[in-house]
């Protein structure tokens, strides 16, 4: 990741908020063109984390720097490549949709009204309509093209799709893919529904309490992380199975289901051919390694 | 624990009760020192039972916080809770309120009179008491109530009401106990009404003590909105001229500099009161009127409609919403805030002064239950002054307690009883120091260098969003 051009680099960032720590030595490097999920419970420190980046908190310790300027730092240049949609969803209720976004636009000199007109269009934003007067759903739609009307060079996601209906996060994961064509375009994407994640992403970041348990590419972590279905070729299953790191452990007639870490697939199947099991290897979807891994 | 206690404990858990209690000893303290002077029929004794309008009020928002959410005091033996809760705190609150006539200077002669007059004190407490628990289950946005709240308080002074209801209370007992015992038992039946969860269960609610809860308006706001017909949804409130204005200024300015975001959030700050220049200018001629005929009352409209102005405005410093506006920018863009916002109170201040020398030839003299109210030009310093102080102060003080605003005015009132304490016992020193033109600029000064320290402190140093 080193040789990449680096647009975040978190230093041993350290956040307390009165007792709770947030975040405790936070060392986090955010290449450019990367879809990044970043992944964990409720009070993670995921928010945190990003608000971080873009200077709206500033570090009790460490150092975070965005786009090579001191986060707490950034000015206009620097924030005018950064998009960013936000839990809180506060947006100027007294404006209508159409006042609204060419306040927003007026901010930026790259606004792109053709997608703006394309995402309008799509996801069915009333421009007449009074903001204060949209429903959570509609909101957070208005929220995403404000946050990406301007292409930004690094958009931020903070649970961009929680308030969103089915059809609407399926719209949003397609108009996400599309985002992510453009070169050199980085996202990071803070989300409980990991189904949706897992399709953008190709990066992930675990967070638990503060911390930063996993930090890898997403293939990597679907290498790591597999499921094993064992059946026995007309035999019993011997009682212990002679794999290394095996997490969980299922078995039912003359079959295994196992999860297994840190295995390659080929030492796998070649255990399995001389114990003369049929081997099925099953890559884990992210909801499960989510678990072990926080767990 | 039994239910109603679990329950009772909301009186101390509530936080933003903490606030009435404050507001509730200062009325005591007011009533206390009022009755000292031994001088009869003052009113001062009646002042703490017309607050009790305002207590049922606040007291009824207890449990209709807890009916709004589903399925609450369904399960047995939690039905008759509410009823309960209201009954055992109206009649708890009351009966040592009225103990305040004991002070009564002149019903020292006759125990049995003292008692009924204590009595009349306790129902017609009661009374105002049910007429407030009535209006917070009536109404669903209980915070537009709050001018009702000011208006009872410095209204009642001027026209006398607490005088009148303490001339009731001791005069017509047998009559105030008889209304104040229906309306205890009307309210009895009506809160044992069995539809009652079933009628609040998640219903779209804004209690008194809500006008901070950003979620809670913001969810009553959707609700409203979703019931109401598409015009009042489409209802332009900006200006296209307006909006033009201040799109045209910021387009002229450069991307990165200072001034765009300057044009940015004086739009965002004042748009809406510029497109509604013709109500503006209607509230300004009431308010000249009001000022002219009540100076206090115009006096404290002015203040609080400037000072909510200033505080509301700062507040953009703490915006989530992320356009190009780093920290410094923050710190220009609200320290110009600031500066505008004394700007443009000025200017009505002066336009209405003037307006009040003109109108003061032709305006006819008021009578209302028996006294004069004469029309009077205003005197625009005492306004000037009082805003170029307060702006600072009341900015100051929503940006410390941007995340805490109830502890910010629990403080603030609790610095504007130590100032009315201060005006009893050293009222010559005081006066002294507010009649001095160098001292009150050095207050002034003092104010506004603190505001800006405070200012960039949160700018540069401090989490602007969320918890920190």
């Amino acid at each position: 990741m080193n040789n990449e051009k680096q647009i975040v680099q978190m230093r041993k960032v350290c956040k307390r908020f009165g007792k709770i720590k947030a975040l405790d030595k936070i060392y986090l490097e955010i290449c450019a063109g990367r879809i990044i999920g970043l992944l964990g419970a409720n009070g993670a420190g995921k928010s945190t984390l990003l608000r971080h980046i873009i200077g709206l908190y500033l570090e009790d310790e460490g150092q975070c720097v965005t786009f090579g300027c001191k986060a707490g730092k950034l000015g206009p240049e620097e924030l005018g490549r950064i998009g960013y949609v936000h839990q809180e969803g506060e947006l100027l209720d007294w404006m209508t949709v159409r006042q609204l976004i060419r306040y927003v636009s007026a901010y930026y000199p790259n606004w792109n009204r053709e997608l703006e007109e394309k995402y309008v269009e799509d996801y069915e934003i009333s421009m007449k309509a009074r903001v204060g007067s949209l429903s959570p759903g509609q909101r957070q739609r208005l929220a995403i093209l404000l946050a990406i009307g301007f292409e930004p060079e690094l958009l931020i996601l903070d649970e961009p799709a929680a308030a969103l209906d089915p059809v609407a996060r399926a719209q949003f994961l397609d108009l996400l893919l599309q985002i992510i064509q453009a070169e050199n375009r980085t996202i990071i994407i803070s989300s409980h529904i990991l189904s949706d994640v897992e399709k953008v992403i190709d990066h992930a970041v675990i967070m638990k309490e503060g911390h930063i348990l996993l930090d890898c590419s997403f293939d990597e972590l679907r290498e790591r992380f597999c499921q094993v279905r064992i059946s026995a070729l007309g035999k019993e299953l011997p009682a212990e199975l002679p794999f290394e790191n095996i997490l969980h452990c299922k078995r039912s007639d003359g079959q295994a289901i196992l999860t297994v870490q840190d295995c390659p697939r080929e030492r796998l199947k070649e255990q399995a051919k001389s114990l003369d099991c049929w081997i099925e290897i099953e890559t884990l979807p992210l909801e499960e390694i989510y678990k072990i891994v926080v767990s | 624990m039994s239910i109603l206690t679990a329950n009772l404990k909301h009186l101390y858990q509530r936080r933003g009760l903490w606030l009435v209690y404050v507001f509730l000893g200062f009325i005591v303290f007011v009533s206390i020192a009022g009755t000292l002077d031994k001088t009869p029929k003052r009113g001062e004794c009646a002042i703490l039972m017309m607050s009790m309008f305002f207590i049922g009020f606040l007291i009824a928002t207890l449990p209709i916080d807890i009916l709004a959410k589903p399925f609450a005091y369904c399960l047995p033996g939690h039905r008759k809770v509410p009823r309960k809760f209201i009954f055992s705190t109206g009649v708890a609150i009351n009966l040592l309120a009225s103990l305040i006539f004991l002070l009564y200077p002149v019903l020292y002669l006759y125990w049995p009179h003292r008692i009924a007059v204590i009595c009349s004190a306790f129902f017609a407490g009661m009374t105002l008491y049910w007429l407030g628990v009535g209006s917070a289950f009536i109404f669903r946005n209980l915070t537009l109530w709050i001018p009702l709240l000011w208006f009872s308080i410095f209204g009642g002074r001027i026209f006398d009401l607490h005088i009148i209801t303490e001339r009731v209370i001791v005069e017509e007992p047998a009559v105030v106990i008889l209304v104040g015992a229906l309306s205890s038992l009307a309210a009895w039946f009506w809160l044992d009404n069995d539809g009652l969860a079933r009628r609040y269960c998640a219903r779209a609610w804004v209690g008194f003590l809500d006008i901070w809860n950003k979620n809670k308006l913001q969810k009553y706001k959707q609700a409203r909105a979703a019931t109401k017909p598409d015009k009042d949804k489409f209802k332009c409130h900006l200006k296209p001229s307006v909006e033009s204005f201040f799109l045209d200024r910021m387009n002229k300015c450069d991307y990165y500099g200072p001034a765009r975001h300057i044009w940015g959030r004086l739009y965002t700050s004042f748009g809406i009161l510029l497109s509604k220049w013709l109500p503006a200018l209607s509230v300004a001629l009431v308010i000249v009127c009001v000022s002219a005929y009540f100076p206090p009352i115009g006096f404290f409209i002015f203040i609080m409609a400037g000072s909510m102005m200033a505080g509301g405005n700062i507040r953009s410093v703490y915006s989530s919403m992320l356009i190009t506006v780093g920290r410094n920018e923050r710190f220009i863009t609200a320290l110009t805030l600031a500066a505008t916002s004394v700007v443009l109170i000025t200017i009505p201040v002066i336009i209405i002064a003037a307006l009040s020398v003109l109108l003061e030839t032709i305006m006819p003299d008021i009578r209302l239950w028996g006294k004069t109210f004469t029309f009077e030009a205003i005197n625009m310093r005492p306004f000037f002054v009082a805003l170029l102080l307060i702006i600072p102060v009341i900015s100051t003080f929503q940006l410390i307690f941007y995340r805490k605003p109830i502890l910010g005015l629990v403080f603030f009132m609790f610095m504007f009883q130590l100032l009315f304490v201060s005006v009893i016992f050293w009222r010559k020193p005081l006066l002294t120091v507010i009649a001095n033109p160098i001292s009150i600029a050095g207050l002034i000064v003092l104010s506004w260098v603190l505001f800006l320290l405070v200012l960039r402190y949160v700018c540069m140093r401090r989490c602007l969003v969320g918890q920190g």
